[in-house]
Protein backbone atom coordinates (compact mmCIF):
# COMPACT_ATOMS: atom_id res chain seq x y z
CA UNK A 1 0.00 0.00 0.00
CA UNK A 2 0.93 3.44 -0.93
CA UNK A 3 2.04 5.48 1.68
CA UNK A 4 -0.01 8.21 0.98
CA UNK A 5 -3.30 6.11 0.95
CA UNK A 6 -6.42 7.03 3.88
CA UNK A 7 -6.11 5.21 7.00
CA UNK A 8 -8.45 5.34 9.31
CA UNK A 9 -8.77 3.78 12.35
CA UNK A 10 -11.43 4.32 15.35
CA UNK A 11 -10.83 3.38 19.26
CA UNK A 12 -12.34 4.36 22.42
CA UNK A 13 -10.69 6.46 25.63
CA UNK A 14 -13.79 6.32 28.22
CA UNK A 15 -17.20 7.69 25.83
CA UNK A 16 -14.41 9.33 23.54
CA UNK A 17 -14.69 7.79 20.47
CA UNK A 18 -11.34 8.66 19.12
CA UNK A 19 -11.06 8.39 15.31
CA UNK A 20 -6.94 8.62 13.71
CA UNK A 21 -6.57 9.54 10.33
CA UNK A 22 -3.17 9.34 8.36
CA UNK A 23 -2.03 9.68 4.89
CA UNK A 24 -3.47 12.06 2.37
CA UNK A 25 -7.40 13.46 2.40
CA UNK A 26 -8.05 14.64 -1.12
CA UNK A 27 -11.22 14.78 -3.50
CA UNK A 28 -10.93 11.31 -4.30
CA UNK A 29 -11.31 9.82 -0.75
CA UNK A 30 -12.71 12.34 1.16
CA UNK A 31 -16.26 10.26 0.74
CA UNK A 32 -14.69 7.47 2.60
CA UNK A 33 -13.86 9.61 5.65
CA UNK A 34 -17.64 11.21 5.44
CA UNK A 35 -19.02 7.98 5.59
CA UNK A 36 -17.19 6.53 8.68
CA UNK A 37 -17.81 9.83 10.39
CA UNK A 38 -21.63 9.59 9.45
CA UNK A 39 -21.44 5.70 10.55
CA UNK A 40 -19.93 6.52 14.09
CA UNK A 41 -23.06 9.06 14.51
CA UNK A 42 -25.60 7.17 13.09
CA UNK A 43 -23.96 4.52 15.60
CA UNK A 44 -24.64 7.27 18.63
CA UNK A 45 -21.26 8.11 18.75
CA UNK A 46 -21.70 11.96 21.28
CA UNK A 47 -17.90 12.48 21.16
CA UNK A 48 -15.46 12.25 18.34
CA UNK A 49 -12.21 13.29 18.48
CA UNK A 50 -10.81 13.42 15.26
CA UNK A 51 -6.76 13.10 15.65
CA UNK A 52 -4.76 14.14 12.66
CA UNK A 53 -1.49 13.70 13.43
CA UNK A 54 -0.57 11.46 10.95
CA UNK A 55 -2.05 12.98 8.04
CA UNK A 56 0.07 14.34 5.21
CA UNK A 57 -1.90 16.55 3.48
CA UNK A 58 -5.10 17.55 2.81
CA UNK A 59 -7.18 19.47 0.45
CA UNK A 60 -11.07 21.58 0.90
CA UNK A 61 -12.30 18.53 0.05
CA UNK A 62 -11.47 17.50 3.92
CA UNK A 63 -13.17 20.73 4.71
CA UNK A 64 -16.21 20.38 3.41
CA UNK A 65 -16.32 16.92 5.00
CA UNK A 66 -15.15 18.16 8.43
CA UNK A 67 -17.95 21.28 8.30
CA UNK A 68 -20.44 18.37 6.94
CA UNK A 69 -20.12 16.26 9.73
CA UNK A 70 -19.69 18.85 12.20
CA UNK A 71 -23.15 19.88 11.17
CA UNK A 72 -24.13 16.37 11.19
CA UNK A 73 -23.05 15.82 14.84
CA UNK A 74 -25.07 19.29 15.81
CA UNK A 75 -28.21 17.60 14.94
CA UNK A 76 -27.89 14.39 16.97
CA UNK A 77 -26.64 16.25 19.81
CA UNK A 78 -23.04 15.05 19.59
CA UNK A 79 -19.64 16.82 18.60
CA UNK A 80 -16.37 16.29 15.96
CA UNK A 81 -13.35 17.63 18.02
CA UNK A 82 -10.13 17.81 16.58
CA UNK A 83 -6.69 17.44 17.54
CA UNK A 84 -3.07 16.47 16.20
CA UNK A 85 -2.56 19.31 13.60
CA UNK A 86 0.96 19.61 12.99
CA UNK A 87 3.07 21.75 11.05
CA UNK A 88 1.92 21.42 7.05
CA UNK A 89 -1.45 20.39 8.15
CA UNK A 90 -2.01 23.37 10.65
CA UNK A 91 -0.47 25.73 7.41
CA UNK A 92 -3.83 24.48 5.45
CA UNK A 93 -6.49 24.75 7.81
CA UNK A 94 -4.68 28.98 8.07
CA UNK A 95 -4.69 28.99 4.69
CA UNK A 96 -8.22 28.06 4.00
CA UNK A 97 -9.06 30.37 7.08
CA UNK A 98 -10.73 27.59 8.95
CA UNK A 99 -9.11 27.00 11.97
CA UNK A 100 -11.02 28.84 13.78
CA UNK A 101 -14.23 27.14 12.01
CA UNK A 102 -13.52 24.02 14.15
CA UNK A 103 -12.61 23.32 17.88
CA UNK A 104 -9.31 22.38 17.80
CA UNK A 105 -7.16 21.07 20.59
CA UNK A 106 -3.46 20.31 20.89
CA UNK A 107 -2.52 16.85 21.18
CA UNK A 108 -4.63 13.74 22.15
CA UNK A 109 -4.35 13.68 25.65
CA UNK A 110 -4.30 17.79 25.64
CA UNK A 111 -7.90 16.55 23.63
CA UNK A 112 -8.93 14.11 26.18
CA UNK A 113 -8.09 15.74 29.31
CA UNK A 114 -10.41 17.99 28.24
CA UNK A 115 -13.51 16.27 27.03
CA UNK B 1 16.49 11.19 -19.45
CA UNK B 2 17.05 14.89 -20.16
CA UNK B 3 15.13 17.29 -18.67
CA UNK B 4 12.60 18.87 -19.19
CA UNK B 5 10.80 15.74 -19.20
CA UNK B 6 6.82 15.58 -19.51
CA UNK B 7 4.49 13.20 -18.66
CA UNK B 8 0.65 13.29 -19.76
CA UNK B 9 -2.97 11.77 -18.99
CA UNK B 10 -6.14 12.14 -20.16
CA UNK B 11 -9.00 11.60 -17.57
CA UNK B 12 -12.82 12.10 -17.58
CA UNK B 13 -14.95 14.85 -15.74
CA UNK B 14 -15.81 12.36 -13.04
CA UNK B 15 -14.12 12.41 -9.55
CA UNK B 16 -13.36 9.01 -9.46
CA UNK B 17 -10.66 9.54 -12.09
CA UNK B 18 -8.33 12.10 -9.85
CA UNK B 19 -7.02 9.15 -8.34
CA UNK B 20 -5.07 8.41 -11.72
CA UNK B 21 -3.97 12.10 -11.57
CA UNK B 22 -2.47 11.89 -7.86
CA UNK B 23 -0.73 8.72 -9.01
CA UNK B 24 0.79 10.11 -12.43
CA UNK B 25 1.79 13.11 -10.01
CA UNK B 26 3.40 10.37 -7.45
CA UNK B 27 5.51 9.00 -10.33
CA UNK B 28 6.78 12.24 -11.25
CA UNK B 29 8.07 12.71 -8.29
CA UNK B 30 9.28 9.70 -7.12
CA UNK B 31 11.28 9.19 -10.47
CA UNK B 32 12.54 13.59 -10.42
CA UNK B 33 13.32 13.16 -6.16
CA UNK B 34 11.07 16.19 -5.92
CA UNK B 35 11.16 16.92 -2.41
CA UNK B 36 8.35 15.90 -0.43
CA UNK B 37 6.76 19.06 1.19
CA UNK B 38 7.11 20.31 -3.17
CA UNK B 39 5.43 17.66 -4.11
CA UNK B 40 2.31 17.76 -1.55
CA UNK B 41 1.47 21.22 -2.04
CA UNK B 42 1.58 20.49 -6.15
CA UNK B 43 -0.76 17.31 -5.54
CA UNK B 44 -2.88 19.69 -3.28
CA UNK B 45 -3.28 22.44 -5.89
CA UNK B 46 -3.27 19.92 -8.85
CA UNK B 47 -6.50 17.97 -6.37
CA UNK B 48 -8.01 21.62 -6.23
CA UNK B 49 -8.08 22.54 -9.56
CA UNK B 50 -8.90 20.00 -11.39
CA UNK B 51 -11.78 18.90 -8.98
CA UNK B 52 -12.61 22.56 -9.82
CA UNK B 53 -12.89 21.80 -13.52
CA UNK B 54 -15.18 18.49 -13.00
CA UNK B 55 -17.36 20.38 -10.78
CA UNK B 56 -17.98 23.75 -12.48
CA UNK B 57 -16.53 23.94 -16.14
CA UNK B 58 -19.73 22.13 -17.73
CA UNK B 59 -22.99 23.14 -16.19
CA UNK B 60 -24.84 21.46 -19.06
CA UNK B 61 -23.38 17.76 -17.60
CA UNK B 62 -22.01 15.47 -20.01
CA UNK B 63 -19.07 13.66 -20.73
CA UNK B 64 -15.93 15.80 -21.20
CA UNK B 65 -11.90 15.22 -21.25
CA UNK B 66 -9.73 17.27 -18.95
CA UNK B 67 -5.89 16.92 -19.86
CA UNK B 68 -3.27 17.23 -17.84
CA UNK B 69 0.60 17.17 -18.63
CA UNK B 70 3.05 17.38 -15.82
CA UNK B 71 7.00 18.71 -16.99
CA UNK B 72 9.93 18.17 -14.89
CA UNK B 73 12.46 21.24 -15.29
CA UNK B 74 15.62 21.46 -13.56
CA UNK B 75 14.21 24.27 -11.04
CA UNK B 76 11.06 23.70 -11.54
CA UNK B 77 7.23 21.48 -11.80
CA UNK B 78 5.05 22.91 -14.75
CA UNK B 79 1.32 21.13 -14.33
CA UNK B 80 -0.62 22.62 -17.31
CA UNK B 81 -4.55 21.64 -16.88
CA UNK B 82 -6.85 21.59 -20.70
CA UNK B 83 -10.39 21.19 -20.32
CA UNK B 84 -13.00 22.79 -22.68
CA UNK B 85 -15.36 23.85 -20.60
CA UNK B 86 -16.79 27.37 -20.25
CA UNK B 87 -13.96 30.03 -19.70
CA UNK B 88 -12.63 30.39 -16.13
CA UNK B 89 -9.41 32.33 -15.16
CA UNK B 90 -8.48 31.09 -11.55
CA UNK B 91 -6.73 34.60 -11.46
CA UNK B 92 -9.71 36.67 -11.49
CA UNK B 93 -11.69 34.51 -8.98
CA UNK B 94 -13.49 36.32 -6.33
CA UNK B 95 -12.18 36.60 -3.09
CA UNK B 96 -13.69 34.89 -0.62
CA UNK B 97 -15.32 37.13 2.53
CA UNK B 98 -14.03 36.30 6.09
CA UNK B 99 -17.26 34.86 7.45
CA UNK B 100 -18.85 37.04 10.30
CA UNK B 101 -18.54 35.92 14.02
CA UNK B 102 -20.84 33.05 14.62
CA UNK B 103 -21.35 32.16 10.83
CA UNK B 104 -20.83 28.69 9.03
CA UNK B 105 -17.31 29.35 6.80
CA UNK B 106 -18.42 29.14 3.37
CA UNK B 107 -15.96 26.93 0.92
CA UNK B 108 -16.49 28.49 -2.14
CA UNK B 109 -12.85 29.50 -3.41
CA UNK B 110 -10.98 27.73 -1.03
CA UNK B 111 -9.16 25.85 -3.15
CA UNK B 112 -8.11 28.63 -5.47
CA UNK B 113 -7.65 30.72 -2.66
CA UNK B 114 -5.03 27.56 -1.15
CA UNK B 115 -3.52 26.75 -4.74
CA UNK B 116 -2.39 31.13 -4.75
CA UNK B 117 -0.49 30.55 -1.63
CA UNK B 118 0.80 27.23 -2.39
CA UNK B 119 2.29 27.28 -6.18
CA UNK B 120 4.45 30.03 -7.06
CA UNK B 121 2.81 30.95 -10.31
CA UNK B 122 -0.58 30.59 -12.29
CA UNK B 123 -0.76 30.75 -15.22
CA UNK B 124 -4.34 31.21 -17.61
CA UNK B 125 -4.66 31.40 -21.37
CA UNK B 126 -7.89 30.67 -22.91
CA UNK B 127 -6.85 29.33 -26.40
CA UNK B 128 -9.60 28.29 -28.97
CA UNK B 129 -12.24 26.77 -27.16
CA UNK B 130 -9.92 25.92 -23.86
CA UNK B 131 -9.38 26.67 -20.72
CA UNK B 132 -5.05 25.83 -20.00
CA UNK B 133 -4.36 26.81 -16.35
CA UNK B 134 -0.45 26.10 -15.58
CA UNK B 135 0.99 25.97 -12.02
CA UNK B 136 4.28 26.24 -11.24
CA UNK B 137 6.04 25.62 -8.82
CA UNK B 138 9.83 25.96 -7.95
CA UNK B 139 11.87 23.35 -6.33
CA UNK B 140 14.78 20.90 -6.83
CA UNK B 141 14.28 18.64 -9.71
CA UNK B 142 16.53 15.86 -10.08
CA UNK B 143 17.17 14.27 -14.38
CA UNK B 144 17.14 10.84 -12.35
CA UNK B 145 16.04 7.27 -12.15
CA UNK B 146 13.01 5.88 -11.85
CA UNK B 147 12.67 3.88 -8.89
CA UNK B 148 14.65 6.19 -6.95
CA UNK B 149 12.70 6.55 -3.35
CA UNK B 150 9.62 5.04 -4.31
CA UNK B 151 6.49 6.61 -2.79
Amino acid sequence: MNKTALRMENSHAGAVCILSIGGRIDSGNAAELLDRLNGLLSSGEKTILLDLKEVLYLTSAAFRVLLVATDEAERNAARVVLCGLAGQVRELFEMGGLLDAFTVHGSREDALARL
Amino acid sequence: MPLPQTTHIVIRNDVAQLAAVTSAMERVGAEHGVPEKSLFQLQISLDEMVSNVIKYAWPEGGAHDIEIRITAWHDRVEVEIIDDGQMFDPRKAPKRDKPLPGQRPQLGGVGVQMTMHLVDTIDYARIGNHNHTTLTKLCAVSPAVSGREKI
